[in-house]
């Protein structure tokens, strides 16, 4: 075992003995552990894949591997009926991605002026499209993985947060026309030293040392229709990143990454969808080299699930991706995915899940690292999770 | 006879499906609260955290039970949603800091206990007794 993976372990272990300590405490029907006002509430997931074929998201998948560990923990306060403060300490390892680094998640203060508008401020999940902000909260959902055309999970970090502001608040329209929630933002965003990007680079040749990021802005505005579970919405961010490594530079000016989506829930139904471009026109500067690092990114997911009984939830989704600025037919420049999925809740706070892949192209997820003989324009992969959260 | 036996059986679970739907949860508030009637829209938005307030402008605090017959149906009947539902909708709030759970027990004389000495304190109940010091809110579609 490597020393990263034993820091790892060591940190997840002393996690878990938090996160026991906090249930043990607990009497009754565990929902969150009170402590004289202050609210503490985690989870932790342990995931397994297995792929035919190529290597997944910087693991030895191919082998079957569990280098897939998420944790989170968060402590939050009210004070008074309008301002609430808290913090989520996270940390992940996912393929050679995240590892023993315990990180701030978000960390902020939310003052509620009133309900048509609130002031959120510090390090802040950027709201975008269906699932940006909660994509790294496995207990939210049925999916072991989201759709990849849109939530890239290892390259999460330069759009799950800022540090900044929002502001933010709801209108309600009366019975005939439901309520407007919306969102606006502006502040930082960094790629961390362990995302798929910083990898990527450097398999161009350009190894990052500092982390590198750049403004960022944006807004959501959600539609909650006055038909029951119908929830129309649209969002657009807009980030701009830049990054000086010992070789070399990455500069990518500002560019728009519009969404817009749907959503249905009522009972045991669920179903959703979601259009999303991420144009990126930017340069990797190596020496005297200057590498142009350009895509068009176009995403599209529908999905639908069903509860099956009050413990056992299933569904499916298909996931659809292509980069429009280069030659859509060779797999390399696409990613299509099929998936089945089901999850079962032993109770309400620990579950299990399962999920089939059937992988089209190979645009998204893989890495020369873990695949130095090219990769197969197919595969299929079995993920399995099982999870705890209070 | 086969035929007859079915359509009792029929009628029997139809008027059992009628007599559970027809059960509902008593909606509790705090003395302190003016208003007499709320609407199941403001409810959810109440207890979804979308709203904070009474139609009457007073601050609302939401409490709710941990679980059970009681807790679910007021989430049926009332916010439109399961239990389940209900908690990953939460969970989804509270993972991304934007919001705290409404308070929850584990019995329905600790909730009632909490409205009582909470202003703006509102939740739901099986029944209550004339010295629970909490007034009834009736829900209206």
């Amino acid at each position: 075992m490597s020393t990263r993976m034993h820091l790892l372990s060591r940190h997840l272990l002393l996690f878990l003995s938090v996160c026991a300590c906090s249930v043990g405490s607990c009497t009754g029907t565990l929902y969150a552990q009170d402590l004289g006002g202050i609210v503490v509430h985690g989870f932790v997931s342990q995931g397994f894949l297995f792929s035919s074929n190529n290597n997944y998201l910087s693991m030895k998948s191919s082998d079957g591997s569990p280098q897939w560990t998420d944790a989170a923990v968060n402590i939050s306060e009210s004070l008074g009926d309008n301002l609430h403060v808290g913090m989520q300490f996270h940390m992940y390892q996912l393929g050679q991605f995240g590892g023993s680094n315990i990180m701030v998640d978000w960390a902020s203060g939310d003052y509620r002026v009133n309900d048509h508008f609130g002031i959120r401020a510090g390090k802040v999940k950027t709201i975008w499209g269906l699932f940006n902000d909660s994509q790294d909260i496995d207990a939210v959902f049925l999916w072991i993985l989201l759709p990849q055309g849109s939530y890239s999970i290892d390259h999460k970090s330069f759009y799950l947060a800022h540090v900044g502001g929002d502001v933010y608040g709801n209108f309600f329209l009366g019975k005939r026309a439901g309520t407007l929630h919306y969102v606006a933002y502006g502040g930082q965003a960094t790629i961390d030293l362990n995302d798929g990007y910083i990898q990527t680079f450097a398999e161009l040749g350009l190894v990052f040392t500092n982390s590198l990021g750049g403004k960022t802005y944006g807004g959501d505005l959600q539609w909650e229709t006055p038909l029951r579970g119908l929830v129309l919405g649209s969002s657009g961010n807009w980030l701009a990143a830049d990054g000086t490594a010992p070789a070399g530079s990455f500069h990518s000016p500002a560019y728009t990454v519009p969404s817009m989506y749907g959503k249905f829930s009522r009972g045991k139904v669920y179903l959703a969808g979601e259009y999303d471009r991420i144009p990126i026109n930017a340069t990797i500067t190596v020496g005297p080299t200057v590498i142009p690092f350009v895509a068009d990114g176009r995403s599209w997911f529908a999905m639908g699930s069903y509860r099956l009984t009050k413990k056992f939830q299933a569904g499916s989704y298909y996931s659809h991706y292509v980069n429009k600025a280069a030659d859509t037919t060779q797999p390399a420049n696409y990613s299509k995915d099929w998936v089945l999925s089901g999850r079962y809740d032993f109770n309400p706070y620990f579950y299990a899940k399962l999920e089939g892949h059937f992988l089209h192209g190979t645009n998204l997820g893989y890495y020369t690292s873990t695949n130095p003989n090219g990769l197969a324009p197919d595969s299929k992969m079995l993920a399995a999770k099982i999870g705890f959260s209070f | 006879m086969n035929r007859a036996c079915f359509l009792i059986l029929l009628l029997g679970s139809l008027c059992s499906w009628s007599a559970a739907s027809a059960q509902d949860v008593v909606l509790v508030a705090n003395k302190g609260v003016r208003i007499s009637e709320i609407t199941n829209a403001d409810l959810r938005a109440i207890f979804m955290g979308t709203k904070t307030r009474f139609a009457d402008g007073s601050h609302a605090v939401p409490v709710i039970l941990k679980g059970g017959p009681v807790h679910e149906v007021f989430l049926r009947n009332h916010i439109g949603e399961g239990p389940e539902e209900f908690r990953s909708d939460w969970r989804k709030v509270v993972f991304t800091g934007q919001g705290a759970m409404p308070k929850a027990f584990d019995s329905e004389s600790a909730l009632i206990e909490y409205v009582a000495a909470t202003p703006g304190a509102v939740g739901y109940v099986s029944r209550i007794s004339s010295q629970d010091g909490v007034k009834v809110l009736a829900a209206v579609k």
